[in-house]
């Protein structure tokens, strides 16, 4: 009776984008030759640029050198980069001045033709002729084989293996094995056909593509791919270098030239920090940012990068008062936490709580008060932030003015957007309770800075005539005076909470 | 089939939609606990239809019209097919070996027994009374459907989740099944509330509040309280209901109690004691898991609105009830804030899990209140002055600021003087208290008479 049919084995394992097919992107050139690297694949998948551009050389017909068939030439292209790649050291070579394999084959040629090799064992060389290349061009190889060398590759290969890469290499190459036939037979590359059949039929209800009879005879994504700019549906591995890039809004598919890989991005965010503050500039930065989150989010990087990335356009956009930027990172960043990724969930939670206490929202605060443990609970900023909520709630405005001046991060911050309506209600309060009191007084209960600013706060706020010099720095203040006045102030800084709040 | 169907006709003949809900029941009755599987044998998949459709015709003791016997029919065979899924999810239960979408499979087949249901009576073929067993039919739907999710939830955490969705976020619906569940419901209100029968004898009218109610349950399950706001809004819009009080008392009751919580949770305790009011006292008196309901949302209004604790005898009714707010009352009562906060601690993870956390931790007002009263009793009558008498003494007004402080750290609080000051002040705010603060004196100046509002001083 199920609606759904039970998919095929292969299509009902990953939710989860699995295997990036072939790692080339696509280019005409790429589509047209045949899948050598994709031979290669269940080795090694991704290639760094540099070998990348080398292969689309070797096949470019200007660099064709007569004699030497396609074939022959593909077979070397496999063997000189299968070489480097088993040793790791793709990176060591000079990729773009490295002689193509054509050339290789034409000088290896030309030299064993006259039979007359000085060693006399050429063709046994053959089979790994790529040695004397290595060593010819980059003489320091062998001696790059000690051990910073082999770290600096560690590194490096880290920080070009995008995430997903690594730690969900057994799953794809399962799959990917699984697929194999199917994918010959099908000659279209099948990209839909790793999510599940459910997923789709949203996806499909979602964009609304096609009448019912429509979509079931031809799926848009069944149909063969012509179009050359088309993306795979896998995430886009990036090649873009630039630092710095403006935010646009995506509407379609992304292209690898556009989007910067991790190791830059991790570049990029360091750059943006020390902009912000050294400049300040608040628009240009939550640009950067958005469009750095950009980046990661249509290469599916979902790592502790990731989470400090979200982390501090967080902290910036508080800093500047930009909630609806900071909600949106807020968001993300409680899904990110759920996955432990690390960062500063503690921190974050604080802000929250901080947040739903400007909100005002009994419902979400509720929640959140469900959602703590008791280990959070003992936290210092959560329990700080639990303490300004709880002072709140019982009207202890001098506890919460305590509090206040205590605010650690960017608490502050938050709590500066509900600090002018909390002071009213505390003076509201006072010119309640309380006929005349000195100034001073209220500027340590309200927790300003110094008499003045709490004068003029006084005085903007109904108070103008109610604080009395009595000489020699004294000031009383004739608060009850005034205490109409503040309660409907109060009420109007409660009935409306911006929480937009965009800037 | 014949004999299959035996127990239908009987409730069918009765005219009553309960005898016949139970018929149409994904669970066995306890007298008979063979029936499912006996009805299941009556029949298979290719006969099905036919088998029932033979068994309606020839069968003496029902007089329907052909039309509604096809109605029944089509509704007879879908419970057929849901009772097939259920006896094989039994069975793979039993043998511990339950696929991962077998509960699924029982929910979409139930779902679809109800859509042909609806179908059926939104085009009026089958007899009013069976609005009332559609509810009992979408009320097993409810059931079915959380514990398909539940299932579906299970299922998923033991794969491998390795979460590269589109998004950064996944926002993978957690309860699927019963926001799916939830839109049929929504249909059926919807049917209810818009029957143009002018006579009210025979209107799908009389379904409104029962599928509202269980309308406002499932979405209360969802955690999309917001919504149930919707349905509250469309029955208050509509001008042509039969009066409430000639309601089921059923439906009334539960009724008011959600319209009682939702006023509740956005703050409105006027309005939330009233709602809550009628249906406690609407309410059967046996019925003791509703009443205590009721209570744990009436308890904590009437703290607000009224300051007022509810009785030991009434809370000791309910054992539930003592355990929530026993110890917060008698706290309360002492005037003993730090037995009010240890109190509202511990029963913390309860009282957020209903939702009235906030709310009672706003009753610590009146805890210090009463301590604050008691100060002020304490410190007797001032001195009789020439020709009063014993009649005329009053109390002393004036308390210094000392008293409360030593008060409030005799109890265990950690308090500044300043503090203490604003903890008054607070109270003068909120009425509790009639005064003012005089600082030069750090002293309180209490009104001279009633100084305390309804406390009787």
């Amino acid at each position: 009776m199920s609606l759904h049919p039970p998919p095929p084995a292969a299509w009902s394992q990953p939710m989860q984008p699995p295997a990036y097919n072939a790692v080339h992107p696509r280019t005409t050139m790429q589509s047209a030759s045949p899948p050598a690297p994709a031979d290669m694949a269940p080795k090694k998948v991704d290639w760094p640029p540099a070998v990348r551009q080398y292969v689309r050389r070797a096949f470019d017909p200007a660099n064709a050198i007569a004699g030497i068939s396609q074939a022959d030439m593909q077979e070397r292209l496999k063997d000189t980069i299968g070489y480097f790649a088993e040793r790791k050291s793709t990176d060591t070579i000079h990729w773009p001045t490295f002689p193509l394999p054509q050339q290789l084959l034409a000088d290896e040629r030309s030299k064993a033709a006259p039979g007359v090799h000085p060693n006399g064992f050429s063709h046994d060389l053959q089979p790994t002729p790529v040695n004397g290349a290595d060593e010819r061009t980059n003489p320091q190889s062998k001696k790059r084989k000690s051990q910073d060398a082999a770290e600096l590759q560690a590194e490096q290969t880290q920080a070009s293996v995008p995430p997903w890469r690594k730690t969900n290499l057994a799953s794809r190459m399962t799959y990917a094995q699984g697929h194999h036939d199917k994918r010959h037979k099908k000659n279209a590359p099948d990209a839909a056909s790793k999510f599940d059949q459910a997923e789709l039929d949203k996806r499909r209800q979602r964009f609304q593509l096609g009448n019912n009879n429509n979509t079931k005879t031809t799926p848009p994504w069944g149909s063969p791919r012509k179009d050359e700019d088309e993306v795979p549906a896998g995430p886009v591995v990036g090649t873009n270098q630039s630092l710095e890039k403006s935010y646009f809004r995506l509407t379609a598919p992304p292209k690898a030239e556009t989007v910067r890989p991790l190791h830059i991005l991790k570049k990029t965010l360091v750059r943006l920090a020390e902009k912000w503050k050294a400049e300040k500039n608040y628009n240009y930065i939550c640009n950067q940012f958005k469009s750095l989150r950009q980046d990661l989010t249509v290469q599916h990087i979902k790592n502790a990068f990731t989470v400090k990335v979200y982390e501090t356009h967080a902290r910036i956009s508080l800093e500047k008062g930009d909630l609806g930027e900071y909600n949106q990172c807020q968001t993300q960043l409680k899904a990110l936490y759920a996955q432990n990724l690390g960062g500063n969930p503690a921190e974050f939670k604080a802000y929250r709580i901080l947040y739903f206490v400007y909100t005002c929202n009994k419902t979400d605060m509720n929640d959140m008060l469900a959602e703590l443990t008791l280990a959070d609970k003992s936290h210092e900023v959560i329990k700080h932030a639990l303490d300004v909520r709880s002072s709140l709630a019982l009207g202890n405005y001098h506890k919460f003015f305590r509090l206040y001046l205590e605010a650690q991060n960017m608490g502050a911050y938050l709590m500066d957007m509900f600090i002018e309506r909390e002071r009213l209600n505390a003076l509201a309060n006072i010119s309640r309770g309380y006929l005349v009191v000195s100034l001073r007084f209220l500027t340590d209960e309200l927790g300003f800075d110094n008499d003045e600013t709490c004068r003029e706060f006084i005085e903007s706020h109904g108070g103008q005539n109610i604080v009395e010099d009595k000489g020699d720095h004294q000031y009383r203040v004739k608060v009850r005076e005034a205490a109409s006045q503040f309660d409907s102030l109060r009420a109007a800084a409660f009935s409306k909470v911006d929480i937009k709040g965009q800037i | 089939m014949q004999v299959a169907l035996e127990p239908f006709y009987e409730a069918y003949a009765s005219g009553l939609s309960v005898p016949v809900a139970e018929f149409l029941s994904p669970i066995a009755p306890a007298h008979n606990p063979g029936r499912l599987y006996d009805f299941y044998r009556a029949s298979n998949d290719d006969k099905l239809e036919g088998d029932v459709r033979y068994a309606l015709k020839y069968n003496k003791s029902t007089r329907m019209t052909n039309r509604e016997s096809g109605a029944w029919v089509d509704i007879l065979s879908g419970y057929w097919r849901a009772v097939k899924e259920i006896i094989k999810a039994d069975e793979a239960a039993n043998q511990g070996r339950l696929g991962e979408r077998q509960y699924v499979a029982v929910y979409d087949a139930w779902k679809d027994l109800t859509s042909t249901f609806i179908k059926h009576m939104s085009s009026g073929l089958l007899p009013t009374w069976a609005i009332f067993t559609l509810y009992f039919t979408a009320n097993h739907l409810r059931k079915i459907a959380i514990r398909a999710d539940e299932q579906l939830s299970k299922s998923k955490s033991a794969a491998p989740t390795t979460g590269y969705s589109d998004d950064i976020v996944s926002t993978g619906p957690q309860n699927q099944k019963l926001e799916e569940a939830a839109r049929v419901f929504n249909r059926i209100f919807a049917l209810c509330l818009g029957d143009r029968n002018p006579d009210m004898a025979d209107s799908r009218k009389w379904g409104v509040y029962c599928i509202a109610n269980l309308q406002f349950k499932t979405y209360f399950k969802l955690k999309a309280i917001s919504l149930s706001k919707n349905v509250v809004r469309s029955i208050e819009a509509q001008s042509d209901l039969p009066a409430f009080g000639l309601y089921p008392r059923a439906h009334r009751v539960t009724y008011k109690y959600y319209l009682g919580v939702l006023s509740f949770l956005q703050e409105d305790y006027k309005k939330a004691e009233s709602s809550l009011q009628e249906a406690w006292e609407t309410c059967w008196s046996p019925s003791q898991q509703n009443k205590s309901l009721i209570l744990t949302y009436l308890i904590p209004c009437r703290l607000i609105t009224q300051h007022q604790v509810p009785t030991a005898a009434l809370l000791a009714e309910a054992p539930r009830l003592e355990r929530y707010f026993g110890p917060l009352v008698s706290c309360i009562k002492r005037g003993d804030l730090t037995g009010f906060d240890k109190a509202l601690a511990d029963g913390e993870p309860e009282f957020v899990r209903r939702r009235i956390f906030l709310t009672l931790e706003r009753s610590r007002d009146i805890a210090l209140r009463n301590l604050l009263r008691k100060v002020y009793l304490a410190g007797g009558f001032e001195d009789l002055k020439e020709g009063q008498s014993e009649k005329d003494r009053i109390r002393k007004s004036r308390v210094p600021l000392a008293h409360f402080a030593a008060a409030l750290r005799m109890g265990g609080q950690v308090v500044e003087d300043d503090e203490v000051e604003c903890l008054l002040a607070n109270q003068i705010y909120k009425g509790l208290m009639k005064g003012y603060i005089s600082r030069e004196h750090a002293m309180v100046v209490l009104n001279k008479k009633g100084a305390f509002p309804n406390t009787g001083i």
